[in-house]
């Protein structure tokens, strides 16, 4: 049993804003869709997209990412980050 | 015969050479990485010769490397003893070895769905 196979249920929220829960579109892990396997630090254009101007990292409550890939994705940022494929801080 | 009995594990080595050298020093340096590796009984798989890139910040006041990609097997004993010998090669600006199950033949990733 793969950790993909894992039901993405979705939870019931409590929002204080009136719009409609059932109206909002889930976000779905990227990953995910795309079928990945693993991510991997070399893939610079990937990862990118989930860093900052300034080189954090993006929380998940934002990219929509699963908690699977999100370790993996942490992992390989900090990978290519210590081999200065990616900044550790970017300040342009 | 120690190391036929022991498990060799398939690695994946990016190394970062200074691009402030001339070719032949590089190379040099290149070939001392992969003997580094031969001598202790491993087998160099597959190399990626990737080129000169801009670092993503400056290391020892340089701002560019010169990137390789070097799959490999080797003993899993003898790693500790490579980075000791990594550690002491100055013209290695940085290198990451990680454990891998495939070889990558091309440098190529899937893409992501639009966010």
């Amino acid at each position: 049993m793969s950790m993909m196979s894992q039901k993405f249920a979705p939870k019931k929220r409590m929002s204080a804003d009136p719009v409609d829960p059932k109206s909002r579109k889930r976000k779905r892990c990227p990953f995910q869709i795309a079928n990945f396997e693993d991510v991997d630090y070399k893939d610079i254009d990937t990862l990118s997209k989930f860093i900052t101007e300034r080189g954090k990292i993006l929380p998940r409550r934002i990219t929509g990412v699963s908690a699977y890939f999100q370790r993996r994705l942490a992992k390989a940022i900090k990978q290519a980050r210590h081999i200065a494929l990616l900044p550790f801080v970017a300040d342009n | 015969m120690k190391q036929q009995q022991e498990k060799q594990m398939l690695y994946e080595g990016m190394y970062v050479l200074n691009a402030h050298i001339s070719d032949e020093t590089r190379n040099h340096a290149f070939e001392k990485i992969k003997s580094g590796i031969t001598n202790r009984g491993g087998e160099i798989v597959k190399v990626h010769d990737q080129g000169r890139r801009r670092l993503a910040y400056e290391i020892n006041r340089q701002k560019e490397g010169y990137y390789y990609l070097v799959y490999f097997r080797l003993p899993t004993s003898d790693m500790n003893d490579l980075w000791q010998e990594y550690h002491l090669n100055e013209n290695l600006l940085r290198f990451l070895t990680i454990q891998t199950d495939k070889v990558m033949d091309e440098i190529k990733f899937k893409q992501l769905p639009e966010l």
